[in-house]
């Protein structure tokens, strides 16, 4: 469509003019149920940023803010050279390491789950397997970490004493309390809680394709396995690229509640991460100043992690996510 | 039409509503817990007058000040305070029941005050001041057993200065017993006065805090309860054996304050640098050879299939359960007229045998491993409950809060002594006398006048354990009773007692350093080092025998790194400087 002709389109386009009286007059119930959400984000997304000033003063709960002392960068420094520093780097290092390893086999699951449920054909075997897989979203996860014990201890655990009562292990396997055993029963769970609802957005990008291109292609005799490379991955990838940049921003990021769920004091070299040492050593410990500057340190990294993820994204030649 | 009429309303309804949720969610303002139906509520408007009557001038609406309880007025403007309460995760709402009403009708309204209690839990305490504290909204009093703790409110700005001699006025009976017990040298940080400090009758010697085994087991096999370390290892060996316990050691997670007492593992007699720099309960001393030590024993344990190898998954709970089950050897608790874990021991294990170890006096012992050991244990403080007075408070919280203490150590309901009735409860409902007339409880842990943990959460504030006068009297009265063995555990308590006044006399028995300094080291490292040490404790414990010694110092070293090096420097110029308090 050339220059001229789209500007013959816009043209076309009805011109509507209202005014923001009237607007409200005709909608004023919409607004008004906008502000909920409205008051909600102003108050927690945005209400606490002043406190933010804390990374630049030594906070004390008694002196406020306004008794309290400015320090400068100190706080920052302090996080890679102060005497938790070897804790931070360790935690830093852990968050990355497992983030990245979360992506590498949490990203991919959904994917390819919602490429299998679509490919299903009896729906009630369809909705009761998406039930039963969505399912694992709803427990928390002091549920979860509650089942792993039972399921995973060492010697007293389910699959540990099924296994050795049948003879297939003599001793219990460490699950949870070695840390390599506990790294790929952590990153396993994860994908096990999060894959089932993954799926749901793939599964609405599916839907948005176009069943004519199923149908030519069938007509020209291309497989199963054909129509889900050449349509329906094609078809879901600016879903694929949207989320992977999203998840991008959560390379920092971390989950206290799993960290805790599934913590044990044998395992702390690979547990111990970020949302550790903020609880732990920031909150706990009462280092409020230092806690708060790591957070903005992974808030502002997993923001640089966005942006140069939706430039590269774009850069490839797909929409991107800003 | 009346369709489009009945939306908007909904609308306008659901979108005021949720709006005031939410923004109610971030008021500052709080009201009180439940009432009871003698408690007034505090409005708003009491909560400005009090702030009025707190920095009026001249004390118009002061009218306690008069010299003890005889000479105290109701206040002329209803009173707030505020007093915290440990919550120890029981049935009882410790902020709302019977005994919190009681205190208000006999004590609150014939004074014009509003006592407030506020729950604490009891395994989070830093926290949970912390956050009153972030929401400006200290409880009148703050209460802790540990210097450290109120050091570090101290230090942080959370009380205010103590006028000793406000105290004395108000509250004559408490000063009084406070200079009887030589407390008074306890009051100060930092020259200046901060603390009161409760009675800690017995305080070297922790004959309240028993070991029950099996007796019954130890019968069967033919043993002794254990008093060295082989015969512990052989009795262990004998347990496993035998069948009847595959942990004999037990096991549950190393963790939290006061963790791995060393107390048996220091040399005798100690070292007077070395006890003020290392030797607190409160942060384990992971670089001292003593724990090094104890954590060796443990190990030994561990690889010889003793302790627990689930140890990191199983919480104290767990180990209650064992001991109910019939599955362990030991459980160690506060003696108390009824101890819920034994009533569930009983009821699984009819026919089992309870004693309580006895200490025969100071044994020193070396193992075949070359480790020294003595039988030394952690004496209490001098005192019992700190009370520090919140940096928030007005005058007239404090007079009352004052006038609560007195009231709970020499106050008289219907002519009974208020502690009396907050200790044992109602005749015929929750205590009996006994032949000999002292006062045995029967039920006070069920229905209308239900103690948690026997009210000891209220009257710590006066005293930290029951006392008639005379150890007899005061085993008789504390004592686990209604048991199938608690005929035999009379003259075992009273053994132990005897024992542990021996090793009191021997001088091995040394109470915690006490600083007049605050420490920023320890406040700025003692959380980080807690979780170090659990995690280097487990990793020990699981380590083979081999690679034990080249572990212990790696982590050692990180220890020491991680800010326990500087708490060393820190109480050794303490130490040095004349700021601490010396050895016995």
């Amino acid at each position: 469509m050339g220059k001229g002709s789209k500007e013959a389109v816009a043209k076309a386009k009805p011109q509507v003019k209202t005014s923001w009286k009237k607007a409200f007059k005709r909608d004023w119930q919409l607004y008004l149920l906008l502000i909920f959400p409205l008051a909600m984000v102003f108050i927690f997304n945005y209400a606490a940023y002043p406190g933010l000033r804390m990374v630049f003063m030594n906070y004390k709960v008694m002196k406020g803010y306004s008794g309290s002392q400015w320090v400068g960068m100190k706080n920052f420094v302090d996080l890679f050279t102060g005497p938790s520093s070897a804790r931070f780097l360790m935690a830093l290092k852990n968050s990355i390491v497992f983030n990245l390893l979360d992506l590498a086999l949490g990203f991919p699951m959904p994917i390819i789950l919602a490429v299998m449920l679509n490919e299903l054909r009896f729906p009630k075997y369809k909705k009761v397997t998406q039930t039963i897989l969505y399912l694992p979203h709803f427990l928390s996860w002091a549920v979860i970490g509650s089942i792993a014990l039972t399921m995973f201890r060492t010697n007293t655990g389910l699959i540990n004493m099924t296994f050795t009562s049948f003879g297939w292990i003599e001793q219990g396997i460490p699950f949870l309390t070695e840390k390599f055993h506990w790294a790929a029963t952590y990153l396993l769970i994860g994908v096990w809680q999060g894959m089932g609802w993954g799926s749901i957005l793939y599964l609405a990008a599916i839907t948005g394709i176009s069943g004519d291109l199923y149908e030519a292609a069938m007509i020209d005799g291309a497989s199963r396995w054909q129509r889900i490379w050449h349509i329906t991955l094609p078809g879901i990838r600016p879903t694929i690229v949207t989320l992977l940049i999203m998840n991008l921003g959560r390379l920092m990021g971390s989950n206290l509640e799993r960290l805790v769920a599934l913590d044990n004091a044998l395992v702390r070299d690979f547990q111990y991460q970020l949302a550790v040492y903020i609880y732990d050593y920031g909150f706990s410990g009462q280092h409020y100043s230092i806690g708060t500057a790591a957070n903005l340190f992974q808030s502002l990294v997993g923001l640089a992690m966005v942006l140069i993820a939706d430039r590269v994204a774009k850069a490839l030649g797909e929409t991107g996510l800003l | 039409m009346k369709k489009n009429m009945l939306k908007r309303s909904l609308a306008l309804a659901m979108s005021s509503a949720m709006v005031m949720g939410a923004l109610a969610g971030c008021s500052g303002s709080t009201q009180p817990t439940t009432e009871g139906g003698t408690q007034s509520s505090q409005t708003s408007d009491d909560k400005t007058q009090n702030t009025s009557s707190g920095t009026s001038e001249g004390g118009e609406s002061t009218s306690a000040e008069g010299a003890g309880i005889d000479g105290w007025q109701p206040f002329a403007d209803n009173v707030k305070l505020q007093i915290p309460v440990y919550d120890r995760g029981g049935e009882v709402d410790v902020t709302n029941n019977y005994w919190t009403q009681w205190v208000q009708t006999n004590f609150g309204d014939k004074y014009n005050i509003t006592v407030e209690f506020v729950a604490i839990p009891r395994g989070d305490v830093l926290n949970a001041y912390a956050n009153l504290a972030n929401a400006q909204d200290l409880p009148t009093i703050l209460m802790e057993y540990d210097f450290p703790k109120q050091a570090q409110w101290a230090d942080d700005g959370y009380l205010q200065e103590l006028d000793l001699e406000k105290l004395k006025t108000i509250a004559p009976n408490y000063y009084a017993m406070m200079e009887e017990q030589g407390n008074l040298d306890y009051t100060d940080l930092n020259d200046t006065t901060y603390f009161a400090l409760a009675e800690r009758p017995y305080s070297q010697n922790t004959y309240n805090y028993v070991t029950f085994y099996r007796q019954d087991w130890l019968d069967q096999l033919g043993l002794e309860y254990p008093t060295t370390w082989e015969d512990t290892l052989k009795v262990y060996a004998a347990i496993k054996e035998a069948g009847l316990a595959e942990y004999p050691a037990g096991g549950t997670k190393i963790s939290g304050a006061g963790v791995d007492q060393n107390y048996g593992y220091r040399s005798n007699p100690q070292d007077e640098y070395e006890w003020a720099t290392t030797g607190d309960y409160a942060i384990p001393a992971l670089s001292t050879e003593a724990q090094k030590n104890l954590l060796k024993r443990r190990n030994e344990l561990y690889n010889l299939g003793y302790f627990n190898p689930d140890f990191t998954q199983r919480e104290a709970a767990d180990g209650e359960a064992d001991f109910i089950a019939g599955n362990a050897f030991t459980y160690t608790a506060y003696i108390a007229p009824s101890i819920s874990v034994l009533d569930s021991f009983y009821e699984t294990n009819p026919d089992a045998h309870l004693s309580i170890a006895v200490c025969p006096g100071l044994i020193e012992d070396t193992g075949s491993d070359g480790i020294s050991t003595t039988n030394a244990y952690r004496p209490n403080n001098n005192f019992g409950m700190m009370i520090g007075f919140s940096a928030l408070a007005s005058d007239d919280e404090i007079t009352a809060a004052m006038m609560y203490m007195e009231w709970m150590l020499a106050g008289e309901v219907d002519g009974t002594s208020a502690l009396f009735t907050m200790q044992y409860g109602i005749e015929g409902e929750t205590f009996e006398y006994d032949e000999n007339g002292y006062p045995v409880i029967t039920n006070n842990t069920e229905g209308e006048y239900a103690m948690a943990n026997n009210n000891k959460d209220y009257w710590c504030v006066a005293v930290e354990s029951k006392t008639l006068g005379t150890i007899e009297d005061d085993i008789k009265l504390n004592m686990p009773v209604n048991y199938p063995d608690s005929d035999e555990w009379y003259q075992q308590i009273l053994d132990n007692y005897k024992g542990m006044e021996s090793m009191v006399d021997s001088g091995v028995i040394q109470p915690d350093c006490n600083f007049a300094v605050t420490l920023t080291s320890v406040t700025d490292n003692q959380e980080a080092l807690l979780g170090l040490y659990e995690e280097f404790a487990s990793k020990l414990t699981v380590a083979s025998e081999d690679e034990f010694d080249t572990l212990y110092e790696q982590f050692k070293q990180e220890y020491l790194d991680a800010g326990y090096q500087a708490i060393i420097d820190e109480r050794g110029q303490a130490y040095n400087d004349g700021m601490t308090s010396k050895m016995k």
